[in-house]
């Protein structure tokens, strides 16, 4: 029973630590965005290509 | 041996959050974003991350939707919301302790509120969700106009079209309006007028509105353009997209007696319009309620402005600034969240106050900020503090209506609606007289005691540049140092963020003889920044 | 054409703001009532005892106070006003009135007062707040304001008499000078027309800067004059309609006409559509609500926003051209006028692409000169016209 809470501890643990990990590189070197400003000029594509009604 | 005093002052040296501080200018590139974001000490650091953590799932929260996926790919301005992590950031460059965590209480906040319309929105869009039932509940308002006669509809939905599309884009990019600016300029409108209306025009040539709603509400807040472009807007919404408008006409004039009962009259056939509309029934037990969080929220400021009058500023710049143009426009006590936003801070900032805390190391300049800012570059209050030690302790915006609303009588009430209708931010100075203006302006000078003032002049805002050369000989004869700040408000092709910088660098150099706090952020290569 | 007698007076007294009748009518012991904008009813403004004068800045050259006070960035009208407020080229007024209508003539004379440019002892200014919308609450505030910043301000300042009898007097000489104007102008009408857009303009703009009373007789002349005045061949190549912000300048409809096209109907500030229409009173009501709904429902300023006044300026445009058998629109507005800039915009559209109309869309200065930039392109507009004639497809 000790064991298995201990390994659920340690699996939480490690989860949580990975988390922690990746959330806080993307968070300190901007990696969220750095990625969204390399997706924005992929978006002006699907833009154009939207069917619009222009007129005053 | 050092004595007790020396000691003392060592500690506090130590435990000062501005102490070390990065160099921001730093963090810079010549792309959209930074190189990364900022270390602010390992707690301040750990409380960003946690409210970026929120952020993150908030903005993954509305994505994940398919309705709002439809509508990210339909709308253009959409793609500016990427940058909705880095707005937050760039208003809380160089923050800690409780100006930290003052800023996000209302960033969050608001970002949280903006995401909820973006919904609203796209759920009764004709060309994304489509929901013919919940349209029949919605009200479309301007971004530009007070909400007071919705307060007493809590089944109703009040949205605004142009807050997300055009507003909000540009406070996310810089470049987000020039697009819609283009539009309308190929269509014949000149280049001299207000780009907001401009920009909002082409949003409606572009066919980039969503369509929805059982009928609208345009008013005449804040000026001429808004007057005018709302009309071009209601050419297409009214006669061809069949929802029907509503012109409210604020009277320029505010400050006199006698254009009163016209505002009151105009707000009662302003609810008797909603109410054609769309069914329901004014209520007035809902009116009061939100009536009273109007006045609580009221009271907050008011207690932040005259925190501001001390040595120990605590609630100003962005933090003021955006914060008092969301809650005292578009929410207008309507949501609860707000108050407690409101209380939340006011103790943040009292704490603060009491520990004598300071947002940069230096306070060199006491400034009020004056007239139409840049939306493009609204983090330009925290990068007076961060660079140069100019506090702006109040701005032109902020400087609203301070009127106690009747919590009871419905009579009063009307004229409650009318004045806060009149009274609409930014309005209730370029509009009403020179007095509101101009001298007022002094007045606040002494109040605040403030040395300079950062007159932001707006090229294409008629109605200030107008009193161009009284402002100057006024500051003159007062002996405050007036400081112009030129800018195009959404257009910065016309002057860049590192030109308005420039104007503010070459008076402290050759005025005040001054050199910067963080000399790294004197010119930053941000042309391309969101 | 053989000259009309009165016209080269009327010319020199567009050239000067304080000019002979102006001074004239002083000398009668009138006072003279300074106004900058359509919005405020011109009979009040000429109760016996008063008469209006609305403001020029004829001849206008640097205007770098004006700017220094008002940046490079607002219209050239309201900074030619300034300027010439500064140099003293107001003073003969006794008061200004305006409506607080455009942001720009707002500070323009908010500047003026703060400067104190006129230096009579007791001059006064009133703002008032005029209506945006054309319903029964706009008459209402209308009336009001009349009431309060004209008529109680004329009472108080001058003793003038401000009674329903006093407006009816007034309204009775404005309707003379105005049925006068209309009849001249219906001249234009015809194929060959007996009188020149130019020197139409000329002549409507000579009643907006002299007293009532001493211009109708010359009116009256020139009227007679027109009934046989032999009209010259036709010289010109299109008819248009010039539609748009004040034209105060002599020298704008002149360059249009010199290009080629004939100005058979001015629909602008200072025109004559719907500037000179007269006043209809009956018994049933009070001279001065009657005066302010006529002006608030026929009153063209795009600064009028609800939806019935936003299409009825644009029919109102449609109605004129059909009236006057006009080939094409030139609408025009003043640089850095707002309320034109997006009235011209969407006009030039909807004229164009829902009423069928050739539109030639410009902006033009203050003080057009000779300006061979306009020329130009009034002579391409007036060639598109002819060739779209050649093929048939003309309105």
């Amino acid at each position: 029973m000790k064991k298995k809470a201990l390994k659920v501890l340690k699996t939480t643990g490690l989860v949580a630590g990975g988390f922690f990990g990746v959330t806080f590189t993307v968070y300190y070197f901007n990696l969220d965005m750095k990625m969204t400003a390399a997706m924005q000029p992929l978006l002006n594509y699907v833009y154009d290509r939207v069917e619009r009604d222009q007129h005053l | 041996m050092m004595d007790a005093k020396e000691i003392a002052a060592k500690i506090a040296e130590n435990l000062d959050p501005n102490k070390d501080k990065e160099r921001l200018g730093t963090l810079y590139t010549d792309g959209k974003v930074r190189k990364r974001r900022e270390w602010r000490g390992l707690e301040d650091t750990m409380y960003d991350y946690v409210r970026w953590l929120g952020i993150m799932g908030m903005l993954g929260k509305f994505i994940v939707k398919p309705r709002n996926i439809k509508g990210f790919f339909r709308y253009r301005w959409m793609q500016n919301y990427l940058a909705v992590p880095m707005m937050i950031d760039r208003h809380t460059q160089g923050l800690r302790g409780s100006y930290l965590r003052i800023a996000h209480t209302e960033f969050d906040l608001v970002a949280q509120d903006v995401a909820l319309l973006l919904e609203n929105l796209f759920k009764g869009d004709r060309n994304v969700g489509n929901d013919e039932e919940f349209s029949k509940k919605v009200v479309l308002v301007d971004e530009n106009e007070m909400t007071t006669f919705m307060m007493g509809f809590p089944n109703l939905k009040c949205l605004s079209r142009e807050t997300p599309s055009v507003y909000v884009s540009v406070l996310l990019n810089q470049h987000a309006a020039e697009p819609y600016i283009d539009i309308a300029q190929e269509y014949g409108l000149p280049g001299d007028v207000c780009p907001m209306p401009e920009a909002e025009m082409g949003v409606s040539i572009a066919d980039d509105f969503p369509v929805l709603g059982a009928c609208a509400v345009q008013c005449n807040t804040t000026c001429d353009g808004s007057l005018l472009g709302n009309g071009v807007i209601s050419k297409r919404l009214e006669l061809e997209d069949g929802v029907p408008c509503f012109q409210l006409a604020a009277p320029l004039r505010h400050r006199e007696d006698d254009v009163q009962e016209y505002a009151a009259q105009e707000i009662r056939n302003t609810i008797a319009f909603i109410e054609k509309h769309t069914g329901h029934k004014w209520d007035w037990d809902n009116y009061f309620e939100c009536a009273k969080r109007v006045n609580e929220s009221t009271r907050h400021r008011l207690d932040w402005l005259e925190m501001n009058k001390t040595d120990y500023p605590q609630v100003f710049g962005s933090n003021l600034a955006l914060y008092t143009e969301t809650n005292y426009m578009a929410i207008c006590g309507k949501l609860p969240a707000f108050v407690e936003a409101d209380r939340k801070i006011t103790k943040y900032a009292e704490q603060a106050y009491k520990n004598r805390a300071m947002a940069v190391k230096e306070y060199r300049h006491r400034a009020i900020v004056w007239g139409v800012q840049s939306h493009f570059y609204f983090d330009f209050l925290i990068w007076l503090q961060n660079c140069w030690g100019i506090i702006p302790l109040t701005d032109m915006l902020s400087m609203v209506s301070t009127r106690v609303l009747s919590e009871d009588d419905k009579e009063q009430a009307i004229y409650d609606m009318a004045w806060l209708q009149e009274n609409m931010i930014m309005r209730n100075r370029t509009h009403g007289g020179y007095k509101v203006l101009l001298d007022e302006l002094w007045d606040f000078c002494e109040e605040f005691n403030a040395d300079t003032v950062i007159l932001w002049e707006h090229m294409a805002c008629k109605a200030l540049v107008g009193m161009h050369g009284q402002f100057e000989e006024k500051a003159r004869e007062k002996g405050i140092h007036l400081i112009w700040v030129k800018h195009d408000l959404f257009d910065p092709r016309i002057v860049s963020r590192q030109g308005i910088r420039d104007q503010i660098n070459n008076y402290m150099r050759t005025v005040f003889m001054e050199e910067p706090l963080d000399p790294t952020l004197e010119v930053l290569p941000d042309d391309q920044s969101w | 054409m053989k000259d009309l007698k009165h016209l080269i007076y009327f010319e020199q007294l567009l050239q000067d703001a304080n000019n002979e009748l102006v001074q004239k009518g002083q000398a009668e012991g009138l006072k003279c009532v300074a106004t900058v904008c359509e919005n405020i009813p011109e009979p009040l403004l000429n109760l016996p005892g008063l008469f209006s004068v609305r403001l020029r800045a004829p001849k206008t050259g640097s205007m770098e106070m004006a700017t220094y006070y008002m940046t490079d960035f607002l219209c050239e009208y309201t900074r030619a006003l300034l300027e010439r407020a500064i140099e003293g080229g107001y003073n003969f007024t006794d008061c200004m009135i305006t409506p607080d209508g455009c942001s720009m003539l707002n500070r323009c004379v908010e500047n003026m007062e703060l400067l104190h440019t006129a230096k009579k002892p007791g001059y006064f200014y009133e703002y008032l707040e005029i209506p945006m919308k054309a319903d029964d609450n706009g008459l209402n505030l209308y009336v009001l304001q009349c009431q309060n910043h004209i008529l109680n301000a004329f009472k108080k300042n001058f003793g003038i008499d401000v009674s329903d009898e006093a407006i009816r007097k007034a309204v009775a000489e404005h309707n003379r000078m105005c049925e006068l104007i209309r009849a001249i102008g219906d001249y234009r009408k015809p194929e060959k027309p007996a009188i020149t857009g130019y020197e139409f303009h000329i002549i409507t703009l000579a009643t907006y800067v002299a007293p009532k009373h001493l211009i109708i007789p010359m009116l009256e002349e020139t009227l007679e004059e027109l009934k046989t005045r032999e009209p010259d061949d036709m010289k010109y190549r299109a008819r248009v309609v010039f539609v748009g912000s004040e034209v105060d300048d002599v020298d704008m409809i002149k360059l249009v006409e010199d290009a080629g096209a004939y100005v058979c109907a001015d629909r602008f500030c200072y025109g004559s559509l719907p500037g000179r229409n007269p006043i209809e009173l009956n018994d049933d009501e009070d001279a001065l609500t009657q005066i302010c709904r006529q002006y608030m429902y026929r009153g063209q300023c795009p600064r009028m926003m609800n939806q019935a006044k936003i299409q009825g300026r644009r029919q109102y445009v449609a109605d004129i051209a059909e009236e006057y058998n006009a080939d094409g629109i030139i609408y025009q507005q003043m640089k850095f006028c707002d309320p034109w800039a997006y009235e011209r915009t969407v006009g030039s559209h909807v004229l164009n692409n829902d009423y069928d109309y050739p539109v030639l869309s410009i902006d033009r200065p203050y003080a057009v000169g000779v300006s061979g930039q306009l020329r130009t392109r009034v002579q391409a507009f007036v060639e598109s016209i002819e060739i779209k004639k050649i093929q048939g497809g003309a309105k």
